[in-house]
């Protein structure tokens, strides 16, 4: 090869590989799959220049494992449950919030604030919170036969469910039906609840956590475990599609902005926090998503009928027996093991 | 003539070098590491053990393998039951049409097969054009659910494989000679008997070589169970995925990847030693 | 007789394009589920123009693509050509290590590119991407170009350096233009290969650098939106016009 050419291929390269990495401020979003209304993000990087590289996940754990892959140095800001924000505080994951860059923050409604999992909200901001409960097909199975998780077990719906790809979800189900504590770290119940489940899985179309309400609103299920926004959101396209808060108590969560350790474009991960915390923003993201928004300047924004509908909004006594996951500790791994295991069809 | 030196090194030197820094290596990795131990914070621990290979015995998992060599088998021999009369009818077409026909096979080869499994999906959907057809036709009244189940999973692998087995049993036959059969039907043998032992064996080079090159990735296309597959299909594919990026079991993971390199030889070894045994006095290139 | 054996032809053919064809005609219907007409519409079209994360996904899976069938057809043509002319040491090996690289799925690769980055703590995005698309492009290229070589009368390069050429001269001039179809083959293969991967992108390109199959793979598993129908009628287009390309650059140097 004569070396001209070579001297020119090389400088193509270096023209080529300086396009694609020379970059206007960016921040790097990894968040759950259908959970931020895509063109807030436009108008983000309008008002800022801040550039926003967004990627999503479908499970705490699939974001907890990419996260320490990348040992940090990846996501300016994730989204965890919860019961992950708690893990990965303790594990040293997070970077502490500063809050005077973070005027919103008092938007936001305190009842959601200093939780156990996260006391002082040192270092993780509430972004939405919900229901996990059952979504049924009324066109299809007659509601009245779908009161309360153990209905699922019917044999009717054989090969009709849909369940969230969550173990912690699934295994609460399970849990709850024989009257244990959703977050039971002992390893008998979670053997029963395994033994449980395992009698469900006839019933099992398939496990989703990408966009159930697609898969309710196409007809491909009858019924299953859903998320109460999303069910909202199904019934708007599908009036037959109701929500039902099961009898033995529904499942209660929440999810976080959080800073990974080791995250690169700090003072950017705290613009888009406080953006996401501007009332007429939370107010957008509740209205699109469906689901409620710890955010009481926003609530306050919300259309009416949204804000008084008791499936995204439940009266207190209806959370009364419901149960917010938490972290479970070392029996992570057993419950891991026994979802290995039920998907694999054992 | 320092030149000359250089584009020797170079033409000799590189392609090894790339070989070997980037699948040699890795692949001495994957087996270092399948000895190892899981660390539940760093990944990795420095402590041998055969435990992970013990793991796999767990029935649990050899279900898991089983099914997907199952469907790899499965989605193997449906293209080749569609394949073959395909690629003898394609040779024998008209030699003016042949090119354009032969760029049809080789276009959805070349199109991102996510897309193709995408529109499987939308067929077969609960609302897809397969169940507007049924019930245009008023053979069924509901629609019926043909997606998330293993034949949607067989469905795809074969309609993203097929070309993979159509193009190498196209070229044997290509190369077929026609004289051959006409001896044989000379020499009194039947039509039946021809293609078994005249006919089968000439073409077997292509058929080992599309089996080959279906039923390996086949093994590991993760995103067909995603998209079409329902609660319980997994792949070796999507068992490693799982492994590897939501476990964090990569000492498991990398046990189960070296047995499919194992299985990779296993079969790469009866390939070459039939194309020996049927092809005496051939040299094979890569 | 006739006619079944025409019908059983036209029978794999659709079964390869009937799905795709439904596709491109969803990619027009106004509706936004269902298979039933609600009218033309270029709405998906418009979408598609103004997603700045596909554009931008596009761009970076058409740069990927580029440089890396470029460095596996340069690698790729001297290998070949090394494995020709040359000798050497362990050239059987080499070729057999070559043959399995071929075949070997694409998860095992993804797997063991990954474990090789992180033990070299590379970091994930687009120089992992690269140097991995480069590594499962790099045996078809060789393959192609080599097969192609072997079909050569060993003694023109004889000729030409007895007509005084050097061995470099001979191989410049001689070898690389008759083996030049096969070359640009293996560079459109490899650029397919490229823009085409799910798997091992999967597993090797970090949160910097995303590429098209992997937003796909995004969009498809969420499934909403018709857009999707509108990518895949276009880049079926793209691929029609590729393999036809390249159809003629392997058929013109056949008698």
């Amino acid at each position: 090869m004569r070396k001209g050419h070579l001297g020119i291929f090389v400088l193509f390269l270096y023209v080529l590989t300086t396009f694609v990495y020379a970059e206007p401020p960016e921040v790097r979003f990894f968040n759950w799959s259908d959970y931020l209304p895509e063109e807030l993000l436009e108008r983000f990087t309008a008002e800022t220049g801040i550039r926003v590289r967004y990627s999503t996940y479908d499970s705490n754990e699939a974001m907890y494992a990419k996260i320490k892959l990348l040992q940090g140095k990846g996501y300016d800001l994730a989204m965890p449950s919860t019961y992950y924000v708690d893990k990965m505080r303790k594990e040293g994951l997070l970077h502490p919030l500063d809050k005077a860059k973070l005027p919103g923050f008092k938007n936001l409604d305190p009842r959601r604030l200093d939780q156990p999992f996260d006391p002082g909200n040192v270092y993780s901001i509430p972004y939405l919170w919900g229901t996990t409960g059952i979504a049924v097909n009324v066109h299809r199975i007659d509601p009245a036969k779908v009161q309360a998780w153990a209905d699922l077990w019917r044999p009717e719906f054989r090969r009709g469910l849909l369940l969230p790809n969550d173990m912690r979800e699934v295994f609460f189900v399970g849990l709850r039906t024989l009257g244990y504590s959703g977050n039971s770290t002992d390893p008998r119940h979670l053997r029963e609840a395994y033994e449980k489940l395992r009698q469900l899985m006839p019933n099992v179309r398939l496990f989703n956590s990408d966009s159930p309400q697609m898969l309710y609103v196409t007809g491909e299920v009858d019924a299953g475990m859903i998320w109460n926004g999303n069910a909202y959101r199904a019934h708007q396209e599908d009036p037959n599609l109701r929500y039902v808060y099961p009898e033995e108590g529904c499942l209660l969560w929440m999810d976080n902005l959080v800073i990974p350790k080791g995250a690169e474009h700090l003072a950017n991960a705290h613009k888009l926090i406080d953006f996401l915390l501007r009332p007429e923003i939370g107010k957008l993201i509740a209205e699109k998503l469906a689901y409620a928004s710890p955010n009481a300047e926003a609530v306050k924004l919300i259309d009416p009928k949204l804000r008084n509908d008791p499936v995204i909004y439940p009266p207190d006594e209806w959370l009364r027996n419901g149960e917010y996951t938490i972290d479970v500790g070392a029996a992570i791994t057993l419950y891991a093991e026994y979802w290995e295991r039920l998907k694999a069809g054992e | 003539m320092r030149n000359l030196k250089l584009f020797k090194l170079g033409s000799i030197g590189l392609l090894p070098l790339w070989l070997g820094l980037f699948t040699l290596l890795p692949t001495l990795l994957v087996a270092v590491v399948s000895f190892l131990r899981r660390d539940e914070t760093g990944l990795i621990a420095l402590a041998p053990t055969f435990d992970n290979y013990a793991r796999l015995l767990d029935p649990i998992y050899l279900k898991v393998f089983g099914h997907s060599l199952w469907m790899a088998g499965v989605a193997t021999l449906l293209s080749l039951a569609a394949a073959y009369p395909f690629a003898y009818l394609l040779s024998r077409v008209r030699p003016a049409w042949r090119p354009v026909l032969l760029t049809l096979v080789v276009v959805p080869f070349w199109t991102n097969s996510l897309v193709r499994i995408y529109a499987i999906r939308s067929l077969l959907a609960a609302k897809g054009a397969m169940n507007d057809v049924l019930l245009a036709l008023g053979l069924i009244h509901e629609p019926v659910r043909l997606l998330y189940t293993d034949t949607a999973v067989t469905l795809g692998l074969v309609y993203v494989l097929l070309p993979f087995m159509i193009l190498p049993i196209y070229s044997s036959f290509e190369k077929l000679d026609q004289k051959l059969i006409e001896a044989a039907s000379d020499l009194g043998a039947d039509r039946l008997d021809t293609f078994w032992h005249v006919i089968v064996p000439l073409t077997a080079p292509g058929i080992a070589a599309g089996s080959l090159l279906v039923f390996l990735p086949a093994l590991g296309m993760f995103y067909v169970t995603d998209v079409l597959g329902g609660a319980r299909d997994l792949l070796i594919g999507n068992f490693l995925k799982d492994q590897f990026l939501d476990a964090r079991d990569w000492p498991f993971g990398a046990a189960a990847s070296l047995i499919i390199i194992a299985l990779l030889f296993l079969l790469l070894e009866l390939y070459v030693l039939s194309r020996r045994w049927l092809n005496p006095g051939e040299r094979l290139d890569a | 007789m006739r006619s079944l054996k025409t019908f059983y032809l036209w029978l794999v053919y659709s079964f390869l394009y009937l799905p795709m064809a439904m596709l491109a005609a969803y990619s027009f219907n106004a509706s936004k589920y269902g298979a039933r007409w609600e009218g033309p519409t270029f709405e998906w079209y418009r979408d598609l123009a103004n997603d700045s994360a596909l554009l931008e996904a596009t761009l970076n899976s058409l740069a990927v693509a580029f440089v890396a069938a470029t460095l596996s057809t340069l690698v790729g043509t001297l290998g070949a050509i090394g494995l020709w002319h040359y000798r050497f040491p362990g050239q059987t090996f080499l070729q057999g290590l070559l043959f399995v690289t071929l075949m070997s799925p694409d998860i095992v690769m993804g797997v063991s590119l990954l474990v090789l980055f992180m033990a070299l703590r590379v970091r994930l995005g687009f120089w992992s991407l690269l140097l991995a698309h480069v590594s499962f492009c790099l045996p078809f290229v060789t393959v192609t170009v080599l097969s192609r070589l072997n079909d050569f009368d060993r003694r023109l390069i004889e000729a030409a350096q007895d007509l005084g050429a050097g061995e470099g001269r001979a191989v410049w001039h001689v070898v690389l233009p008759l083996a030049l179809p096969a070359i640009a083959a293996g560079w459109l293969l490899s650029f397919t290969l490229s823009l085409d991967d799910v798997v091992v992108s999967f597993f090797v390109t970090g949160p910097t650098f995303e590429v098209l199959p992997l937003r796909i793979y995004s969009m498809v598993r969420l499934g909403v939106k018709p857009e999707v129908n509108a990518l895949a009628t276009l880049l079926f287009i793209v691929s029609l016009g590729l393999v036809s390309v390249s159809q003629r650059l392997l058929r013109k140097e056949q008698p």
